[in-house]
């Protein structure tokens, strides 16, 4: 392994500030990316910054809907009961996710910023209408330079206790996150502080399959979340308020929006879904790769997007029903 | 028949502790004092002349000790058709190539140095089809080999097949393809080489051959300018084999010449990425077969003719198919039998031994064709197999003498833990089908000698020490051993250990290969226990007044059978032998050699003293929109003769049975253009443990007359029919057949499909 | 440039010296010489580098040196008693079949461990799950739940 430094900051702020002092540096959550990728020789940064110490990024917490810190991992995700029962198509996500050696240092965070088209939870965030919220460094004021620094120490931590905020705070849509594989909106300097998303009513479910070739460990051929908000139209449920996405079939996750479209406001019966799922095929543009075939794929998000809606129907009539 | 103590037992084995404490050394762990790292260089291209090699700057690196290249080592060539050097000149044949080896200090400065290797090359055209491959005019993989045909014999030809075909009522035809997989060993290949002051050299190795490769290094010293050298290998606990380790591979040449030039030990281990693309897979293969039968189910003929994909240079992967006639000739009862393979050179990855060698391949189009003629000739499968049957005492076409045979057994086993009747031909997304395996089951008679070695010594307290040839790759064949000493010396195995690793110490053995280290192994180290058995009885004898024959020995007292007042202490008796004036200390040998025969010219002969059979049967459910199948249930009934240790026999067929399902429904390594796409665990689809399914071994007991105790082999069986017997279960749950392995969603989705459009 | 960590090893205190791109893996079986814990392929794929940190199944072979500081690691060598009696996983696994070449051993054992330190009855499912990044190539894994599960009760 290339020999690289490695900082501990403790705050948001002395992330950033490392990374915009440090040359040729990259941010680190879990691990399980960026060394893989270190490994491959595919990436030798000098610095690496861990995010895995800063009390900010880490949590998980039930207002205004949910927080998720970027730095929570996986395995955080897959044991809140709260998510697992109300933005099930996350848990599905994080619960299905390499093994538990992953699950356990892997993050949000790092999964969605990677931005693989495989990366499993960025279907579910994106059905659940998550915000993305941005921290990067201010443009205007240049912080002093510690002494510190000078004498070529790690740098300490600083700002304690002082509100002094050295970093400016965005949000922007998930949807508007991917840029394309591995690319995101993210500009140098910035990290994910979080992601914020909204309660999502009642009668309201969600689902994530992924579909993959082995029960385990497995990166998905294609994998599609759906959430649907369920109303009683007598014996019928009509299904308001849905949205489908879809990974592995565009160069970035993406919504099939005409899919939502066709169904919303109507009864999720076979015919139905069966054309939400031809819709959603057409809105897909899977490749040929040696992990799978356009053609194969294309017919999976058929069947997946109908079993996915299913899935969520279910949850939004029997929330308890969920793992 | 005396009860058994220890054989039959579920004894756990003897090297677990050290294994789950993590005090097994592999050869991962192991260091010698002032050794160098290895690292090796592969070809970028898989087909392209060498035009320079500058290893300059790599030798200026601080650190680096030696660097070699094809033109700085004699010319040497190792392999079965001795047409791989360790290093290229010329030209590289495929991507696998070694072109220059470094050694140094650290891993990482060797690594640094690969980099610092200039190599100019000039492309040429590469073949990575056996067809294209066969054309007139296609370029030669190998110059002085004048056709990229092999020339080898593989033609096996029994009764007369044209004129049973005439005869036959039923024929079916088809064609069948296998895929290329790895081993997957958890322990990658490594070894360190090592050479004393006056230059004989002591191998750490992971080898499953150790005499053999012995000798192999002997001739390469020889070669290498070191004639008459001593080679002694010590294996360290060798982190699984299936076969990767049965062969002699470049670089554990490459570690001997670092280890010459640079005087000091060099190791060499594989990262999880050169075991992958480095080491050698399970034979791909292209089968046409036909089959017949009369009006009564009963076969006529087996045709067969298969294209082997020999990739860039020759392992055991070109003889897989003297292998493959065993189930060709021998698999239920065939009067007629016609068999030719050719093995072609490409530019592309070559095989060498895996598991089954070559028997899944032949098994999984044999039973795949049994299935279809059974249903063309309107007949159960189960009961067509039944019909065919091998049975006791017969001799096949290729004149194996069938001795202990469980066949039928295995089959009602499997057709009742199916509920076959109930189940199959319902064609409604959930299907069963089955399949049978013939396989070696005391030894194989593949070189020229079978045999194995066993010393065997006892100490003044009873202790033994057994000295073993064979070796263990983790199936137990050393606890095995020590069951059959012990019982046989009426100890406990806590009183016996075996040694197994080092070729100082221990006796000539074939190889840990055909599954034959129960069986010959096993019987070397009865044979060995019964003659120290023999001397301890003769001196108690003299000590009890008693004639020998009617001495017995258990739980560490010899006895009268007759008189219940003489018994002794065996260790009292082998200290008043050993302390007094001619004393003596007992030592037994015994060296083992199967009364199996060599193939004559005709590929003919009894191979193995017996064989051991076995029956698959699968439960299947088809998701038909997805084309996934899942497996409901899974049922591995095996004919072992004698299960020494119930539980380690149990070990092998589960182990087999999810390497066979693997095998058939996941496992694929995938190349573009002779380069490896997906030589990862992520992308490397080997079964998890959330991919096991309900299975459940069935241990059928034919008591062998010529093994151990009456044992068999079981290391291969357990993955032969795994194959066939899927592919049948989903024939029967959705009536569409695969024909090349891996059997995968997408290939059954779009049989389904197509399926669906011509019924339209 | 070599940092200082401070951590706990299989319950005893440590101090070392370390690099700071070295991994926990290479950190174990180079500089302390443990090398009961194997690198089967160094991309957190097969699982036999696993190790405990904080009561947490990791894949040392991606586990950074420095974010150890001031945690607990245990590695297999920690399992034994002080009186160097075997834990009862390790008795299980022998008795049951469950090692083969024992290549996967330790890797999986740890796995199980970081399992029932947090349940002490887990379900089938919930021991495959505990497992599913660990891989055995040689026992089929029927024998490594059975013996997972022998000791739960359960059977």
């Amino acid at each position: 392994m290339k020999a690289y430094e490695y900082y501990k900051p403790q705050t948001i702020q002395e992330a950033i500030y490392l990374m915009e002092r440090l040359e040729d540096a990259r941010f680190i959550a879990g691990g399980t990316d960026v060394l893989v990728l270190f490994r491959q020789k595919k990436i030798a940064p000098k610095n690496l910054i861990s995010l895995r110490n800063i009390k900010d990024l880490i949590g998980i917490e039930e207002r205004d809907g949910l927080w998720i810190g970027c730095g929570a991992t996986h395995s955080d995700i897959m044991k809140n009961v709260f998510i697992g029962q109300h933005y099930s198509a996350l848990y599905d996500a994080v619960s299905n996710l390499g093994s538990c050696q992953i699950r356990n240092v892997a993050t949000i965070g790092g999964n969605i910023c990677n931005a693989a088209p495989s990366a499993d939870t960025a279907c579910p965030l994106l059905v659940l209408d998550a915000r993305v919220v941005i921290v990067g460094p201010t443009n205007k004021q240049n912080p002093p330079v510690p002494s510190s620094e000078k004498a070529g120490l790690p740098a300490p931590p600083f700002f304690e206790g002082g509100q002094e905020r050295f970093f400016i705070e965005h949000q922007v849509d998930i949807d508007a996150f991917f840029l394309g594989p591995n690319k995101t909106v993210l500009e140098t300097g910035e990290l994910v502080k979080g992601f914020r998303i909204p309660s999502l009513g009642d009668n309201t479910g969600s689902a994530y399959i992924k579909h993959t070739r082995r029960q385990a460990m497995d990166l998905p051929i294609l994998g599609v979340a759906a959430r649907v908000t369920i109303e009683k139209d007598g014996e019928n449920l009509l299904c308001n308020d849905v949205r489908i996405a879809m990974g592995v079939v565009a160069p970035r996750p993406i919504r099939a929006r005409g899919a939502e479209a066709f169904l919303k406001g109507k009864t999720a019966s076979d015919l139905v879904l069966q054309e939400a799922g031809e819709i959603a095929a057409s809105e897909a543009s899977p490749r040929d790769s040696f992990r799978g075939e356009a053609w194969y794929r294309k017919e999976m998000v058929k069947v997946l997007t109908r079993r996915a809606i299913m899935k969520a129907i279910e949850r939004a009539v029997q929330p308890q029903e969920v793992k | 028949m005396d009860t058994l103590s220890t054989v039959g037992q579920r004894i756990p084995k003897l090297d677990a502790p050290s294994k789950v404490t993590g005090n097994a050394l592999y050869i991962q762990d192991l260091k010698i004092p002032g050794m160098l790292y290895g690292k090796i260089l592969y070809s970028r291209y898989p087909h392209a002349k060498i035009l320079k090699i500058d290893t300059s700057r790599a030798e200026k690196l601080a650190g680096v000790k030696a660097v070699l290249t094809g033109s700085d080592i004699p010319v040497f060539k190792f392999g079965v058709m001795k047409d791989n050097p360790p290093l290229k000149t010329g030209k590289v044949c495929s991507v696998r190539d070694e072109l220059a080896a470094v050694a140094a200090s650290a891993p990482e400065i060797a690594e640094e140095a690969l980099t610092l290797i200039d190599v100019e090359y000039e492309e040429i055209p590469g073949i990575f089809d056996p067809i294209e491959a066969m054309k007139e005019g296609a370029p030669l993989i190998h110059e002085e080999m004048k056709s990229n045909v092999l020339k080898l014999p593989w033609k096996l030809v029994c009764g007369d097949v044209e004129a049973a075909k005439t005869e036959s009522a039923y024929i079916v035809e088809d064609t069948f393809s296998t895929q290329w997989v790895t081993h997957c060993c958890l322990g990658t290949s490594g070894c360190i080489a090592s050479f004393d002051t006056n230059n004989n050299l002591t191998m750490y190795s992971n080898t499953q051959i150790p005499s053999l490769a012995q000798k192999d290094y002997i001739e390469a010293l020889a070669s290498f300018g070191l004639k008459n050298k001593r080679v002694r290998i010590i294996q360290c606990t060798i982190g699984g084999g299936f076969g990767s380790k049965l062969d002699t591979y470049a670089y554990e040449y490459l570690a001997i010449l670092l280890a010459m030039k640079a005087h000091k030990p060099v190791k060499i281990v594989f990262s999880r990425e050169e075991e992958f693309f480095a080491t050698s897979p399970r034979q791909c293969t292209v089968t046409r077969i036909s089959q017949g039968c009369d009006k009564e189910g009963r076969l006529t003929f087996r045709e067969m003719d298969m294209i082997l994909d020999n990739g860039a240079y020759t392992s055991w992967g070109a003889t897989t198919p003297s292998v493959m006639m065993m189930p060709i000739s021998s698999l239920y009862k065939v009067p007629n039998i016609k068999f030719t393979a050719k093995c072609v050179y490409t530019n592309n990855t070559y095989s060498q031994a895996m598991r089954g060698y070559g028997n899944p391949q032949a098994t999984f189009a044999i039973e795949s064709s049994i299935d279809q003629l059974a249903l063309t000739a309107g007949i159960d499968p189960s009961d067509f197999r039944l019909k065919n049957a091998n049975e006791p005492g017969e001799i096949t076409p290729q004149r194996f003498k069938i001795t202990s045979c469980g066949m039928k057994e295995c089959i009602d086993a499997v057709v009742k833990k199916l509920d076959w009747q109930s189940k199959q031909g319902k064609h409604d997304g959930r299907g069963v089908g089955m399949a049978s395996l013939i396989h070696v089951g005391g030894g194989a008679r593949v070189y020229k000698s079978d045999g194995c070695g066993t010393t065997i010594k006892i100490d003044d307290y009873g202790k033994i020490d057994v000295f073993t040839g064979a070796t263990d790759i983790g199936q137990g064949s050393e606890t095995v051993i020590a069951q059959i000493v012990a019982e046989v010396l009426g100890v406990t195995v806590d009183d016996v250990h075996v040694t197994n690793n080092d070729t100082d110490a221990c006796p000539w053995d074939v190889g840990a290969h055909a599954s034959r280290t129960t069986f010959v192994a096993g019987n070397s180290a009865l044979g060995a226990a019964k003659k120290i058995k023999a001397q301890i009885l003769e001196i108690a004898a003299k000590n009890l007044g008693a004639d020998p024959a009617t001495l017995d020995i258990k739980k560490g007292i010899i006895f009268s059978t007759i008189d219940n007042e003489k018994n002794t202490a065996l260790g009292k008796v082998l200290r008043n032998a050993h302390y007094v004036s001619n004393g003596q200390m007992l030592m037994a040998e015994y060296f083992y050699d199967p009364a199996n025969e060599n193939f004559d010219r005709e590929f003919k002969g009894n191979l193995s003293v017996s064989y051991a059979y076995g029956a698959h049967g699968v439960e299947v459910e088809v998701d038909k929109q997805t084309g996934q199948v899942k497996i409901l249930k899974y049922i591995a009934a095996h004919d072992v003769g004698k299960a020494i240790n119930p539980m380690l026999l149990e070990g092998q067929i589960y182990g087999g049975g999810l390497m066979g399902i693997g095998y058939a429904m996941g496992e694929k390594m995938i190349f573009d253009k002779g380069v490896l796409k997906n030589g990862s665990f992520l992308d490397y689809k080997m079964p998890t443990a959330k991919d096991v399914p309900p299975v459940e071994a069935v241990i059928i007991e034919t008591d062998d007359k010529d093994g151990p105790f009456g044992a068999k082999g079981i290391g291969e069986p357990g993955l032969v029919p795994t194959a066939p017997a899927i592919a049948n279960a989903i024939y029967d749950a959705v009536g569409i057949r695969i024909k090349d392995l891996p059997i995968t969603p997408e290939k059954v989705l779009k049989a389904l499909k197509e399926k669906e459009k011509s019924l339209l | 440039m070599k940092r200082e960590i401070i951590f706990t090893l299989n319950g005893e205190e440590a101090v070392y010296e370390v690099r700071p791109e070295w991994t926990l893996l290479y950190f174990l079986r180079e500089v302390c010489g443990l090398t009961g814990t194997k690198e089967g392929c160094g991309y957190g794929e097969c699982g036999a580098c696993t190790v405990i940190v904080d009561g947490q199944a990791v894949n040392s072979c991606l586990y950074p040196i420095l974010e150890v500081e001031g945690k607990k690691v245990t590695t297999i060598e920690g399992l034994l008693s002080a009186d160097g009696e075997l834990h009862p996983l390790q008795k299980t696994f022998i008795e049951e079949g469950a090692v083969q070449c024992g290549f996967c051993t330790p890797g999986m054992i740890m796995s199980a461990k970081a399992l029932l330190d947090e349940k002490d009855k887990p379900t089938e499912k919930d021991i495959k799950e505990a497992i599913e990044g660990n891989l055995c190539r040689c026992t089929g894994y029927v024998k490594i739940i059975d013996a997972i599960t022998s000791i739960t009760g359960r059977r």
